[in-house]
């Protein structure tokens, strides 16, 4: 379970992990509707090579990007399949027996894996990159405007930062009593179909009773210390725009324009 | 029957930022039969050594010996399944583990997970309780009914019942109230004395090393510093100082009156025996 690398900060010290997470945000989400402007493969080549620029600057490693695409490679392979048997432009390239293999269905399936591999590349770096906290923080200060509209957005900053603060809690936890239950002799991996649903039913219910008790002790710390559900707050940390936060914005719109410009053109 | 570590490593996270040594070149053998502490400061590996004890935890270099197994590194020994029932191992705050809607349901769990049947695994659940000190009356209750001392013996039955000859506690008495904690040790103590059953416990409390431990091991910093019998243990309070471990209260005492020029036998380590050598003491004078 630590090999889980989806969403997971990791604290390096770097170019990108010194943005502002504001920053982060807006230009995954442009990076994200760039990414689906359909201009072939330039549009992705130069998506890709941003990345790869980005990448180096984040000092992530290469592995821990790879990691992060296998949940997804079973996925990958499915819409291969499924692609070749529906997609039929383009010429024949192969034909088995009744099969026809289309160009049309290779390249869309490339375009796809091509899609998905850049969009877990982006999103997981601005995870890896960007503390969850700070993420919130972020996402808060994006959506301030909303709250003219009398919507909650302080409560919702405020509720997904306590759930991204409990994920590496519950995963301990989950691990902790999967390790007692296996000390018991419960089996995770082997054993029938009714030994397994006990087996992760011996997980769920103490999972569910701890999570249920800590929700209750925070709310509690939290009400002692003073909070107030739709109170005016302040805040300690500032987020601060700088120079670097220019230039990336600068050369992420700069790609999307020029994507929309090579389409149109 | 042995418990024998060859200098094992474990690494947490390795080949990563998270990389982590937990244990480094840990030898060691454990007597069979007695009760041995695992003492040390928190994040010093006691919980990771014990937990290579069933092979939840595998070593990341070297190897060790539960009985006829061995565990070797990066491999799941064969048979785990039996090496978990020979070694019963009770987590810290354990109460956190129970799932049934019965408390006896929870208890016979552990022993139909080892292919007793459902009538039998009931009959050793139910003795595994009175053992732990749960009150009959309470078998049909749920877990989220009980106190969390009661939870946490029945927790400890739920280990007890897949009959273990070697039992593993982790800090068994955090967050107990002072009685709890002692009836608590009494239990580990009649156990080993009844039915021979080799018992380590990791703890932080001194006075219950002093009052239920044979030997006594220290760890710091992943490695084993220290491994002794009780008595050449609470003889090295320097030792003690140094660790920032409280000595138990029958150890203070006996040096304060060392300053004041009243010196006791080292062997005198219960209250009785001290009171016993005060009055022989006040006699002679």
């Amino acid at each position: 379970m630590n090999n889980i690398t989806l969403g997971r900060f990791i604290p390096l010290n770097s170019f990108v992990h010194k943005l502002d997470p504001r920053t982060k945000i807006v230009a995954m989400m442009i990076l994200l509707v760039a990414i689906f402007i359909p201009v072939g493969f330039i549009g992705y080549g130069i998506i890709g090579v941003f990345l790869l620029i980005a990448l180096i600057l984040s000092k992530l490693s290469f592995s821990f990007v790879w990691k992060s695409f296998k949940p997804s490679l079973f996925m990958l392979v499915f819409l291969l399949i499924i692609n070749m048997f529906l997609i039929k432009t383009g010429d024949i390239w192969l034909t088995i027996g009744t099969f026809n293999l289309y160009s049309g269905a290779v390249i869309q399936t490339i375009y796809i894996v091509l899609r998905l591999l850049l969009m877990i590349v982006i999103t997981t770096m601005l995870t890896a990159t960007t503390k969850p906290l700070d993420l919130t923080m972020g996402l808060e200060d994006l959506l301030s405007p909303l709250a003219k509209l009398n919507v909650p957005t302080h409560d919702i900053a405020m509720m997904i930062s306590l759930a991204l603060r409990f994920i590496p809690t519950l995963l301990e936890e989950a691990q902790r009593i999967l390790k007692a239950q296996a000390s018991r002799g419960v089996d995770m991996e082997s054993g029938s179909f009714k030994e397994k649903i006990q087996a992760i039913l011996s997980l769920i219910v103490p999972l569910f009773v701890s999570s249920f008790q800590k929700a209750d002790d925070l709310a509690d710390a939290m009400e002692a210390r003073g909070y107030v559900v739709g109170a005016e707050r302040v805040r300690y940390k500032q987020l601060k725009f700088t120079f670097s936060d220019f230039i990336t914005l600068f050369s992420v719109t700069g790609i999307l324009a020029a994507l929309i410009l090579i389409k149109v053109l | 029957m042995s418990i024998h570590f060859e200098k094992v490593d474990h690494i947490y996270s390795p080949d990563t930022v998270f990389e982590f040594k937990a244990l480094e070149d840990v030898s060691l053998d454990i007597s069979i039969g007695r009760i041995t502490a695992i003492i040390g400061a928190t994040g010093s590996g006691k919980t990771t050594l014990v937990q290579h004890l069933n092979g939840l935890l595998l070593p990341s270099k070297g190897f060790l010996k539960v009985n006829d197994f061995t565990i070797k590194e990066n491999e799941k020994p064969k048979n785990i399944k039996e090496l978990r029932k020979q070694v019963g191992l009770v987590f810290q705050f354990a109460e956190y583990q129970l799932f049934e809607e019965t408390l006896i349901k929870d208890v016979a769990f552990g022993p139909k997970n080892f292919g007793v049947e459902e009538k039998e695994a009931e009959m050793i659940a139910a003795n595994a309780l009175v053992t732990a000190g749960i009150d009959p009356k309470d078998f049909n209750k749920s877990p989220l009914e009980l106190s969390g001392g009661q939870k946490r013996r029945v927790a400890i039955a739920g280990i007890l019942a897949m009959a273990p000859s070697i039992l593993v506690l982790d800090e068994p008495t955090a967050g107990l109230d002072p009685q709890g904690a002692k009836a608590m040790m009494e239990l580990f103590s009649m156990l080993n004395r009844e039915k021979g059953i080799t018992v380590l416990i990791v703890t932080h409390n001194m006075e219950h090393v002093l009052d239920y431990c044979d030997e006594v091991v220290v760890l710091e910093s992943g490695k084993v510093i220290m491994h002794t019998d009780k008595k050449q243990f609470f003889k090295n309070d320097q030792y003690m100082e140094k660790a920032s471990i409280d000595p138990p209260i029958i150890i203070s005492f006996k040096k304060m009156c060392q300053k004041q020029g009243v010196d006791f036998d080292t062997d005198v380590l219960t209250i009785d025996k001290l009171v016993d050598e005060i009055i022989k003491k006040r006699g002679k004078r």
